[in-house]
């Protein structure tokens, strides 16, 4: 009896453990009105959504990616770039510390009202300063809008003051026909087209900082034809005295300058040693009168300037040759300037001639020394004068560790790294010569050295210079070079501070410039 | 010294005039920003216009496409994309373009038919055989039909479904506004994934197998049909669709500044010629010219449709009512 009640109530927990199991079985299949196939539908849709949704999400991150700006720091300095390339904009820079040791020379002061330069020597001559310097402190901003439209802002704030060199905006229509409009480098010397940070020795040659124009005003059109095999510039500027940098404020000469340069490279594309040959020629033209009713006496470089004429300046930056304060430019100026290059592996040899042509007059009138109003400024009759100022240069440069000379940067094929690399290092060398037109020491009529254009005895009629240099590029940024010149001047002394007499006989050659300069760069 | 200034000037000048000249003896491009399923139709156009071109002028032609949503293409030619013409689906995307000052604020006038040389509809493509039983618009409200749409903030097509499903609850509800945003609002509960043009919608629907129904153009049902097999899919006509206008105009400052003026100009003229209404009927697309019109009558199903100004007193009051931020589609619709 006991038995069958314990079998019977075993048969019933089992009984009813087997129906809720089943009834939570039929629970976990779903509800009855979706089968298995309506169900795998469902789920093989939801899979297909997710995965479409994952690829929509992967277009639009591939789509803003290609939309996104980019921008990058590095060896060419900060850039902002649009994600199509047809905006950018970047952030450069050139820093140029020096030194200039003198073992000889002169900072000319005399004659001249300026009193700052301090104790003279018998001759009149101050010592050349030995100086640290800031040469070049230029940060530029330039870029390129809707992919053709460039531009570039460069003031320089070395010398403690702060000018606006470049500020230009050049439409790139084609490759063989842009327009640049602004203050910008004149498309003439090809010294000077060099940039900055690139030139050989740490000063330019006489035929770019003394004949041929720097910056101006203006308008150009340039181009490059024949697969950049001839490259023209043609500009009406506002026009600028000899290595001249004009201001960018309004002139007071409303005569334009022309410029026009014509520049063959027509071995570059071929494979050839003839493939680093370039060979052209400058020119410009214009038709000036000086400037009226200013004070003009106190005849530093930047005043001398102001009568549409230029002073030169040694390799040292002393200047040796000014025009005298009643001497103005009135009429032509015409400048003509061929030019080549060749590089040839680790070789690069640079040269150009320089002839300007300049009308010039005395005048009488001005201010007084001591400043303040004056006269009006007349044109002396029967003394206007053509002269024929001509210079010239041959730079050479050889690199040392093999890397391959060209017109642009130097990029060294190990960076600098104490145990891993050198840096590039370069040898230079330059020949220089200016001759200035003897005319410009006499009088109009030619018969004395008194009531002269310039004076023999305090500007120089002739510079020759020879430099040499080692420049060490520590890597594409960053140059340590030195330089030696030496300078020797025909003229451009007299006996003590006494003025030139008629017959040019109280005149000696100014004492030579011998200097050691040195630059730390960093360029970027 | 005049002789010399005279030497400069005139070679000067020489080098000026000679230069753009020697630069521009090349082959004439225009960029066509258009919407995004007229792929293959713009692909045959081009060809036939550019020998046409090459017949009357001597000139080659090569025309650049893009192709995308419709309001999308709008925002890229307002900012800065170098479209010589624009054919987009709808014509409030080129009043945007317009009122961006790149062309005149009265562009639709200067071609025929309101610078729309075709035209389309908004219909259903099911899959083989229907087999969730869509017939019109109501059925697309249900909750087990899964729609595919594109997007009414990028794609014009998705605009043109999206009036043309209003279009039909107002008729349905007796012009009760509320309850066609109802309407509405469950139509677009029903959309797993937005796309945001049409052709990217037609390859969730087609390609990757998802949803029961694509809503979308009339000549896109069609070339899915063509291209892709008609024994997988079938069209669905429903019983009232709207009047789908796409539009054409020149963008008038790229092209004068490019001066490409004419030849785009003759570009937008030439789809009105026979051979352009022909290629645009063969791909699908309903022609405006008579004669075209009635050779290819029988290609297109007969439908009910109504115009956006009878419904919707046109694309302005439509765009700000619906599609401009915080509006009606806003309102309605909050991403799964």
């Amino acid at each position: 009896m006991r038995k069958s009640w314990l079998f019977w109530g075993v048969a019933l927990v089992i009984g009813i453990s087997v129906v809720f199991t089943a009834s939570v079985s039929a629970q976990e299949v779903g509800s009855p009105e979706k089968s298995l196939e309506q169900r795998f539908d469902e789920l093989d849709q939801e899979v297909r959504i997710l995965k479409r949704k994952r690829e929509l999400d992967q277009e639009a991150a591939e789509a803003a990616k290609k939309a996104a700006p980019i921008a990058k720091v590095g060896s060419s300095g900060l850039s902002v770039e649009s994600a199509d390339g047809n905006h950018i904009i970047r952030l450069r820079g050139i820093l140029q510390a020096d030194h200039r040791l003198f073992f000889e020379g002169a900072n000319d002061v005399r004659n001249r009202s300026d009193q700052r330069a301090g104790n003279l020597n018998e001759e009149g001559f101050h010592d050349a300063n030995n100086t640290w310097l800031l040469r070049r402190l230029r940060p530029t901003l330039e870029g390129t809008l809707f992919g053709k439209y460039d531009f570039r802002i460069m003031p320089d704030f070395a010398g403690g003051t702060v000018a606006l060199l470049d500020g230009y905006i050049d439409a790139r229509l084609d490759l063989a026909f842009k327009i640049r409009v602004g203050k910008f480098k004149s498309f003439v010397g090809l010294e000077r087209l060099q940039g900055a940070a690139d030139i050989k020795l740490l000063e330019r040659s006489y035929v770019t900082n003394t004949l041929l124009p720097n910056r101006d005003l203006g308008i150009a059109v340039h181009g490059d034809l024949f697969g950049n095999r001839l490259n023209y510039a043609f500009g009406l500027m506002n026009g600028v005295t000899d290595g001249g940098n004009i201001s960018t404020g309004p002139q007071f000469s409303g005569r334009k300058e022309f410029t026009g340069r014509l520049f063959a490279t027509p071995f570059v594309n071929d494979d050839s040693v003839l493939r680093g040959i370039g060979i052209g020629v400058a020119a410009t033209y214009t038709d000036i009168k000086g400037e009226r009713n200013l004070n003009f006496t106190d005849t530093t470089p930047a005043d001398a300037t102001r009568n549409g004429l230029p002073s030169y300046l040694t390799d040292g930056q002393n200047p040796f040759f000014r025009y005298n304060g009643a001497t103005v430019a009135d009429g032509m100026r015409l400048r003509i300037s061929p030019q080549a290059y060749y590089y040839i592996g680790p070789l690069g040899v640079l040269s150009e001639y320089a002839i300007v042509r300049q009308d010039v007059s005395l005048s009488t009138g001005g201010s007084p020394p001591e400043g303040g109003p004056g006269s009006n400024t007349v044109i002396t009759p029967n003394t206007g004068k053509t002269l024929h100022h001509q210079a010239w240069h041959v730079t050479a440069s050889y690199l040392l560790t093999g890397e391959d000379a060209s017109f642009g940067s130097v990029r060294p094929r190990k960076n600098f790294e104490w145990g891993k690399g050198w840096g590039a290092w370069e040898l230079v060398g330059r020949y220089s010569e200016i001759t200035l037109d003897a005319d410009t020491f006499k009088n109009p009529s030619g018969t004395a050295f008194t009531g002269a254009y310039a004076n023999l005895s305090d500007s120089a009629k002739r510079a020759r210079s020879w430099a040499v240099g080692l420049n060490w590029y520590l890597n594409q940024n960053v140059r340590v070079a030195v330089n030696y010149s030496e300078t020797r001047f025909e003229g451009g002394a007299g006996n003590g501070v006494a003025p030139i007499n008629a017959a040019g006989t109280n005149v000696q050659d100014r004492p030579d410039e011998r200097v050691f300069l040195s630059r730390i760069q960093l360029a970027f | 010294m005049k002789i010399l200034q005279k030497i400069f000037i005139t070679v000067s000048t020489l080098f000026i005039v000679i230069s753009p000249i020697a630069a521009h003896a090349e082959d004439i491009t225009l960029l066509n920003v258009s919407y995004d399923p007229t792929r293959e139709l713009y692909q045959e156009f081009n060809a036939a216009f550019a020998k046409y071109w090459q017949k009357e002028k001597g000139q080659t032609v090569i025309v650049k496409q893009s192709h995308g949503g419709s309001g999308k293409q709008a925002r890229a030619v307002i900012d800065g994309l170098d479209a010589d013409v624009v054919t987009l689906a709808l014509a409030y995307d080129v009043d945007a373009i317009a009122k961006a000052r790149l062309l005149p604020l009265d562009w639709q006038k200067r071609l025929p038919h309101n610078s729309s040389p075709y035209t389309s509809t908004i219909v259903f493509l099911v899959r083989k055989g229907n087999p969730k039983n869509i017939r019109d618009w109501n059925d697309l409200v249900k909750p087990e039909v899964a729609i595919i749409p594109a997007n009414p903030k990028t794609s014009g097509a998705a605009r043109w479904a999206y009036l043309a499903a209003w279009g039909y609850a107002l008729k349905k509800y007796g012009n009760d506004e509320a309850k066609a945003k109802e309407f509405i609002a469950k139509f677009y509960g029903n959309v797993p994934v937005f796309d945001t043009g049409a052709r990217g919608a037609t390859t969730t629907f087609v390609e990757r197998g998802i949803g029961d129904v694509l809503v979308g153009w009339e000549n896109e049902a069609y070339l899915a049909l063509k291209e892709l097999g008609a024994g997988k899919f079938e069209i669905v006509t429903p019983s009232i669709s709207i009047l789908a206008e796409p539009t054409v105009s020149l963008v008038d400052k790229v092209v004068k500044r490019r001066g490409t003026e004419a030849v785009a100009q003759a570009y937008l003229q030439y789809l009105y010629s026979d051979e352009g209404q022909e290629i645009a009927a063969k791909h699908f697309y309903r022609p405006r010219v008579d004669a075209v019109a009635a050779k290819y009558a029988g290609q297109f199903a007969k439908l009910n449709l109504f115009t956006i100004d009878e419904v919707f007193g046109g694309w302005p009051k439509a765009q700000l009512t619906h599609f401009a931020d915080g509006g009606v589609f806003d309102e309605i619709y909050r991403p799964k």
